[in-house]
């Protein structure tokens, strides 16, 4: 099977709070994952780990076989990891259309001599990414926004904005944390769309949601988290028969 | 005339120094507050090699230039794990213990300062033509930060200051923007102490003190953060400011701890009423906002 990525015995603690217990799981190509799970069950920091924002205490990362676990972030999302934010994290003194930009793969300004020295190839690069960012906001539905401060627009706009940056690197793996979150009406529709053509695209995405009719309508295959531990695997409808993990859900005892 | 050319000098080099400390505090939002020391380094190391090792002045500057680019790792590298408050007193902890090997060194002249530094020109009009190079290289400080920070690269460093974690998330490399800043930066502080050096031909170590940060970061501010201009407006009124007081005839005593509460008051007072300062536009601030009244939107931010 092609695992895009693969997580193996992960494990990650603050203090006394368990973030990864033993967390074995996999993304396959063109698969979309949804990761559900409480408040405070792990889903975030399963996403902080896997993009290197907190190294684990132990265990392996791999993405398309390479050990990543040590890498630092940008190397990782140069080799093909990306992600959104649960808070957006726009560059707030940015307009949108630049916040797309930083996010190309052959960034024009990565260099100072660079830019001296190449300028013509940079232009180049610039040109390219420019009309890339311009078809994905065409594609999340913010294309008369472009010009605008990012942070000036509404939060569901913040997070339709946050899944095109993410989408400009064209990585292999897709993290997305809460992409719904203020999102409403038509731009609903407009991200499923887009999320699965990603996936069709051969994409392994990863989608954490408490919205769970999304969740229903757009993943393969659903992970339940609490505590750290993945708890199960299955259809949405599989995981919500289960009463034991709905009352965890919803605020019951441990099991 | 020669007292106004002398202050003029002095304005030149503190436009040097604001725009490279805005270059680094302002658009990178890397929080060190050691530029003095760079500023030191560039004028004792090029006043040294041209008293003991003859080299031609010219190059002795350029030389001292250098040296304070490559001394910029002791707090660059420092800044790629601490950040914000943590690099404040990482970089503090740096200036103090330099300062300190300066005060206690025979060869530099100890606490008693370097003296008999070599000038770079000598004739009958040698202020004037020092002042026309001097407003030359401030001329192009102002322009090569104007140009790092406009286009594919400024747009970079923008977003590093903003949000590193998320700009360091689509795999762009902060390190790498970091070390650049620290090592520019430092290289045009590390060039107006060595022209400060053969200008006035002696130097002491209490010149490159806290004071001096807190002037420079006062600068900065006044002028506005993260703005072209705003170092330069603000390098030319609190050079000439401390002048004009000069002539109330105070006393020592009294002058310099007015200056000092002068500019405290106006830190704070910019901080909190314009972080933007004189020249800046609605938005700014640069990397003092979170230190300023904005920061109570990057808290609200954060708290989602
Ligand atoms: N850097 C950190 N330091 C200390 N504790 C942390 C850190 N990051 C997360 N935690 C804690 O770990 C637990 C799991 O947090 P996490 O954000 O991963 O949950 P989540 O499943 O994403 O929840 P939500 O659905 O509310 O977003 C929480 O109790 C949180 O307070
Ligand atoms: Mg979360």
């Amino acid at each position: 099977m092609s695992a895009i990525v693969r997580i193996e015995d992960l494990h990650k603690s603050f203090g006394g709070i368990v973030v990864a217990d033993d967390v074995n799981l996999s993304f396959e190509a063109g698969e979309i994952v949804g990761l559900i799970g409480p408040n405070g069950a792990g889903k975030t920091s399963l996403f902080n780990l896997i993009s290197g924002v907190i190294p684990p205490d132990a265990g392996s990362i791999t993405l398309e076989g390479h050990r990543v676990d040590q890498l630092p972030m940008h190397h990782r999302a140069r080799i093909g990891l990306a992600r959104t934010w649960q808070n957006t994290r726009m560059f707030h003194s940015m307009s949108v259309i630049d916040n797309l930009l930083i996010a190309t793969r052959r960034y024009p300004g990565e260099s100072l001599a660079r830019i001296l020295f190449r300028r013509r190839s940079v232009d180049a690069f610039r040109q390219q990414a420019t009309e890339k960012a311009m078809v994905l906001l065409e594609r999340v539905g913010l294309a008369d926004k472009m010009h605008e401060m990012a942070i000036e627009l509404s939060y569901g706009q913040q997070k339709r904005i946050g899944l095109a940056r993410a989408l400009m690197s064209d990585a292999a793996c897709l993290l997305l944390d809460e992409p719904m979150a203020g999102v409403e009406g038509q731009a609903y529709e407009t991200i499923i769309r887009v999320i699965r053509e990603e996936a069709q695209a051969g994409r392994a995405v990863c989608v954490v949601e408490h919205n769970i009719s999304f969740i229903r309508d757009i993943s393969d295959r659903t992970v339940f988290m609490f505590n750290g531990c993945v708890l199960a695997s299955g259809s949405v409808d599989e995981l919500t028969r289960d009463s034991q993990l709905t009352d965890l859900y919803f605020g019951g005892e441990h099991p | 005339m020669e007292y106004i050319l002398t202050v003029m000098v002095l304005i030149g080099i503190n436009v040097i120094l604001a725009t490279s400390f805005n270059l680094i505090l302002g658009y990178g939002g890397l929080m060190s507050v050691a530029h003095p020391i760079f500023y030191a380094i560039g004028a004792y190391c090029s006043g040294l090699l041209a008293i003991h090792l003859q080299i031609p002045v010219p190059l002795s500057i350029l030389m001292g230039a250098g040296i304070a680019m490559v001394l910029s790792f002791g707090v660059s590298l420092p800044s790629l794990r601490v950040s914000g408050d943590y690099l404040v007193i990482a970089s503090i902890g740096f200036q103090l213990g330099i300062l300190h090997v300066i005060n206690n060194l025979e060869f530099t002249g100890a606490a008693g300062g370097l003296t008999n530094i070599p000038v770079l020109n000598e004739g009958p009009s040698r202020s004037l033509v020092f002042v026309l190079l001097i407003a030359v290289v401030a001329a192009c400080a102002v322009m090569l930060v104007g140009w790092i920070v406009e286009g594919d690269y400024g747009r970079a460093i923008t977003a590093m200051r903003n949000d590193e974690e998320a700009f360091s998330a689509l795999g762009r490399n902060a390190m790498n923007i970091k070390i650049v800043l620290f090592a520019i930066g430092s290289g045009m502080a590390g060039l107006a102490g060595a022209l400060y050096a053969h200008y006035f031909a002696y130097v002491t170590p209490e010149q490159f003190g806290i004071f001096t940060s807190a002037a420079l970061l006062t600068m900065v501010v006044v002028g506005g953060a993260a703005t072209t201009w705003g170092p330069l407006v603000g390098a030319v009124l609190l050079t000439t400011l401390p002048q004009a007081i000069t002539f109330l005839g105070l006393p020592v005593s009294i002058m310099a701890p007015l200056q000092g509460v002068i500019y405290t008051t106006l830190v704070i007072f910019f901080l909190f009423a314009r972080p933007q300062g004189l020249t800046g536009g609605t938005r700014g601030g640069g990397g003092l906002e979170a230190w300023s009244a904005s920061a109570a939107f990057r808290a609200r931010r954060d708290a989602e």
